[in-house]
């Protein structure tokens, strides 16, 4: 009967019945099974209320939604032209930094390929690009920069797992490079074997775009420089993120109206908010009851039996890893399977953090890939092409992908350098 | 014909509810950025800090949390898997609309009831000077309800209109 009610509710999620809700059921289920009051699910709920870093979540949601807001994508797109749009390749490149920057800020939300998207895929086809290379880099780029501070789901993995975040950040740096590096090569022997003109390189061009675009660049400067300097606190860097923003779009570039602009702004970052952060409240009931009940145990003793060593250990991770990205929501995901891995992966003996970077990675290739990629439908939209046209796009971004998946997974040095 | 003033009085209530919403989702965010501020001031100008903001602040979170799902619950943008129905068709996403609703909101209905007990202990076992602690946690039902009083809503006045071709 449980079993029945479990596949039951499986099946209404994937039918549309907000993911939310259906962890709630989940839970509900569970609390009946064990005999326990459902009060027991808002007692974790609550808990939500103790975790100090939450705050950043909201803040530095709110920063990203008044970036886009006041037109920082076109700035960006302006200052990475003028700076690396004369290299081989450059436009693809500008393309890959601009997106990359803007992810860490807006979440991989899908703002970026909804903000940047619109403007630099006309640029790319003018210049020369192939429409198919065009379509796979702005699909795929919506998640690259996803390891970068102040990148939300790296936040939200610090606050389930419980690592510290800071370390997140770091650890995050080289694999979130290593991947712009590799992306940005192949761009670059593209762009040559294409004989795509390159635009030269302006003095004026780049003070002029620098002037516009500096007051951003410096923002994850100092974000970085207040963290890791040990000035404030993630949130408390995210609330001076979120001020430096408000006064940068309103009083500086007066690209924003407050009296216009401020309460659509708001209830965007509270909507964005409020359906990332009610899954993890429902969430942590029911992984509390599912770790009552032993599951993560069962798992273990499972893998014990059939699994030798940390090299199987992290293939069949990496395997089960790619198959969720490619059906749930980073967020989701990182709420629901963080607390069942974690137990199993110390027992590997793999480090939270590492263990942090290879879920990311995989999360961040699922957004490109069949059958709920948000990429692929947000990228669908945005350019009005069809979800197997852009999958094919990507096809080439993907094989990149995977191959820095792999690098990330066997050298954890990558992710562990500054320990 | 008979059910167009009902209707019309609906869309209305989900008007005046989204808009209440968004005014208390919007400020709860506001304070939560200034009282963040503010501490962060305190502490470097003054080396004191506001007392009990630390507490507030962690609850307005759960505050932006609830309107902000609530409001999500409105413009229907919570997250879902989306395996099967990305690929229905729009007649059978219809179909659905009103089963999916009635069953989130039932879901909501009894972690509404959960909530509202857990409130009333917290209530009645806090000590006098934490009482105000047991206030702030009033979000917990209340937030449950907006969200039932949503699905309803939807339940009842069915998926969103299309506009003809």
């Amino acid at each position: 009967m449980i079993t029945l009610l479990v596949i039951l509710i499986v099946l209404l999620a994937t039918l549309g019945l907000p993911l939310f809700a259906a962890l709630g059921a989940g839970g509900l289920l569970a609390t009946h099974q064990a005999e326990l009051d459902p009060a027991v699910l808002i007692i974790e709920l609550n808990r939500l209320a103790s975790s100090p870093n939450l705050t950043a979540i909201p803040l530095f949601t709110l920063a990203g939604v008044v970036l886009a807001a006041g037109g920082a994508p076109q700035r960006l797109i302006r200052l990475f032209n003028a700076l690396i749009g004369w290299l081989p390749g450059g436009l693809a490149g500008v393309a890959l930094f601009a997106c990359a920057f803007f992810t860490a800020f807006s979440g991989a939300s899908g703002v970026t390929i909804l903000a940047l998207g619109g403007l630099l895929f006309p640029m790319l086809m003018s210049v020369g690009y192939p429409q198919r290379f065009s379509l796979g880099l702005l699909t795929s780029s919506g998640s690259i920069g996803l390891m970068f501070p102040p990148s939300l789901p790296v936040l939200l993995y610090g606050i389930v797992a419980g690592v510290n975040i800071d370390d997140l950040f770091l650890a995050g740096a080289l694999p979130g490079l290593l991947l712009l590096v590799m992306i940005t090569l192949y761009c670059m022997v593209l762009g040559v074997r294409l004989k795509i003109p390159r635009q030269p390189f302006t003095a004026e061009a780049l003070q002029q775009s620098l002037r516009e675009g500096i007051w951003d660049i410096l923002l994850p400067v100092g974000v970085v420089w207040g963290i890791f300097g040990g000035f404030v606190t993630v949130s408390e860097a995210s609330a001076c993120t979120a001020a430096y923003v408000l006064v940068l779009e309103t009083l500086i570039h007066r690209s924003l109206s407050l009296r216009r602009q401020l309460f659509p702004i708001l209830r965007e970052t509270s909507v964005l908010v409020g359906s990332i952060l009610i899954i993890l409240g429902v969430a942590m009931g029911l992984t509390n009851l599912l770790i009552d009940a032993q599951i993560p145990m069962h798992l273990l003793a499972w893998m014990r039996e059939n699994i030798d060593s940390q090299l199987q250990f992290l293939l069949l991770l990496n395997g089960v890893l790619l198959i969720v990205g490619a059906m749930m929501d980073i967020f989701s995901a990182i709420v629901v399977l963080v607390p069942l891995i974690l137990p199993l992966a110390l027992q590997f003996g793999i480090n939270p953090v590492h263990l942090g970077i290879i879920l990311l990675a995989n999360l961040e290739i699922g957004y490109c890939t069949p059958p709920v990629g948000i990429n692929l439908f947000i990228a669908s939209q945005r350019f009005q092409k069809p979800i197997l046209t852009l999958f094919l796009s990507t096809l080439p971004f993907l094989g990149i992908m995977l191959v820095w998946l792999a690098i990330l997974t066997y050298v954890p040095q990558l992710s562990t350098w500054w320990k | 014909m008979r059910s167009l003033p009902l209707r019309s009085i609906l869309l209305r209530f989900q008007r005046l509810l989204t808009r209440a919403e968004t005014v208390l989702a919007g400020l709860s965010l506001l304070l939560l950025v200034t009282l963040t501020l503010t501490q962060i001031i305190a502490r470097n100008l003054f080396e004191s800090g506001l007392p009990m903001a630390d507490a507030i602040t962690r609850q307005l979170v759960l505050y932006v949390t609830f309107f902000g799902a609530a409001l999500a619950a409105d413009a229907q943008r919570h997250i879902r898997i989306d395996v099967v129905s990305a690929w229905l068709s729009r007649d059978w996403l219809d179909r659905l609309y009103r089963p999916l609703h009635a069953l989130a909101g039932i879901v909501c209905l009894i972690l509404t009831k959960a909530a509202a007990r857990f409130w009333i202990d917290e209530w009645q076992y806090a000590a006098p000077n934490e009482r105000w602690e047991a206030l702030f946690t009033l979000i917990l039902p209340v937030g449950f309800g907006l969200l039932v009083l949503h699905f309803l809503l939807a339940t009842t006045l069915g998926p969103p209109r299309r506009v003809p071709r």
